[in-house]
């Protein structure tokens, strides 16, 4: 148990504690560090993060980002990170809803192309939000 | 000279003004506070982003992302300028635009085209009646800057300079120096300018492993130079936030002083007026008295 997961967000640190193992949402599939993992970097993107401590496993929502690994040390660059006791429910399913309506009033057309890709992306992390709280 | 009635209203306005002036000044210092925090908050994230940037394009070609790419083309410059939704904060929003307006004025032969990005009501407010044809986006600032807000902005300009529409931006902000010194700057954005390692940092032996890339140093720049870019809008929100904050709280605190300056001096008018009134009276009873003898 030596492993030190920290998650840092524009925000701040949102997370600094040691944990036995944490599973990431990798670009290219999600993968699994422990201790003593070989030190690479990749990028993430938006999923759900488990952390694995020796009291159970909690559950964390990430957006996009990357992750830096070494032995001793993960460190996860996101846009977001929320645990998944701090997310609520009824916010994200509203916001879910608004934008997905939203979204769907948007013709598909060139110029909107730019706003088409936000609101889609609202979604996309409203919908992890919510999978992310049931678990 | 004035009547005491008049010079007694006065006196009681400009009260009331000090009284609003030092609240302002009172409001500004605390919110400067959580602007600093926020500023020191996003600070290990931009730190962290900035070595791996080091670290990443050490090894790989710099020409691989479209962001990183020099356009040899002078069609179209964009500026983003950010401004503070509200005024009163003396010369703060002014300098920034003027600086933003040379800078337009200065490089609109180079280009066919010059676009404004505008965050913040002032600079929409300044911009629509001068160079509205110009304005691409115009935005209040949201309540607290958010990261949202500003990887939105990022990601328009950097999708549209990597189709092509764009081949310079150019970020305009108020950096912020201390509580008295905010200084307009402006950066290039885009094309990015990944952060050069320097040479004298390479002799910590340990950290010279290199890291493994996965899947390949071109995904993963791909992921990492776009959140540079947000970074950077991020982080010019920040210092405005910040700085905006504190030139209120300077202007405030001056207008205080300004009228404590003039209650005094209104004061001492009221006095010899009143001293006047009384001198007159005097005269008046002691005429009066003399004419019945």
């Amino acid at each position: 148990m030596a492993l030190e997961l920290v998650v840092v967000t524009p925000s701040g640190e949102a997370l600094c504690e040691e944990v036995e193992q944490v599973v990431l949402p990798g670009e290219a599939g999600d993968f699994g560090v422990l201790e003593s993992h070989e030190r690479f970097l990749t990028p993430l993107g938006l999923g759900p993060m488990q952390i694995i401590g020796t009291g159970g496993s909690r559950w964390a929502a990430l957006s996009s980002g990357f992750a830096e690994v070494d032995g001793t040390r993960v460190v996860v660059l996101v846009d977001s990170c929320a645990l998944a006791s701090d997310i609520d429910q009824d916010a994200s399913e509203s916001r879910r809803v608004a934008a997905g309506s939203e979204l769907a009033a948007l013709p598909d057309v060139e110029e909107n192309a730019g706003e088409r890709a936000r609101l889609a992306a609202v979604v996309a992390k409203a919908e992890l939000d919510i999978d992310v709280a049931g678990r | 000279m004035a009547n005491l009635r008049d010079i007694k209203r006065r006196i009681g306005s400009v009260k009331s003004t000090q009284k609003i002036t030092s609240a302002m000044k009172m409001v500004a210092a605390a919110k400067l506070r959580r602007a600093q925090d926020a500023i020191e908050n996003a600070r290990p994230y931009a730190v962290r982003m900035r070595s791996t940037l080091e670290e990443v394009s050490k090894g790989t070609l710099e020409e691989t992302h479209p962001l990183l790419a020099v356009h040899q083309e002078r069609k179209a410059l964009e500026l983003i300028v950010v401004t503070s939704n509200r005024g009163l904060a003396g010369a703060f929003n002014s300098s920034v635009l003027k600086l933003a307006e040379s800078i337009v004025a200065k490089r609109e032969p180079e280009f066919d085209t010059v676009g404004l990005t505008l965050l913040g009501k002032k600079a929409g407010d300044y911009f629509r009646r001068r160079r509205a044809h110009q304005i691409k986006h115009d935005s209040p600032i949201d309540g607290n800057v958010s990261y949202e807000q500003a990887a939105d902005v990022a990601r328009d300009v950097a999708r549209r300079y990597a189709a092509g529409d764009l081949d310079e931006v150019v970020l305009v902000f108020s950096e912020f120096k201390s509580t008295m010194t905010q200084t307009p700057v402006s950066t290039q954005l885009l094309p990015f300018a990944p952060p050069k390692s320097s040479a004298d940092e390479e002799d910590s032996a340990d950290e010279a492993l290199p890291f493994e890339i996965e899947p390949d140093p071109e995904a993963l720049l791909a992921a990492l130079v776009p959140k540079a870019v947000e970074i950077e809008v991020f982080r010019a929100m920040l210092e405005n936030q910040a700085g905006e904050h504190a030139a209120r709280m300077t202007a405030m605190e001056a207008a205080t002083k300004n009228t404590e300056e003039l209650i005094e001096s209104l004061t001492l008018q009221y006095n010899r007026a009143r001293q006047a009134a009384i001198t007159s009276e005097l005269v008046e009873i002691v005429t009066g008295a003399q004419a019945l003898e």
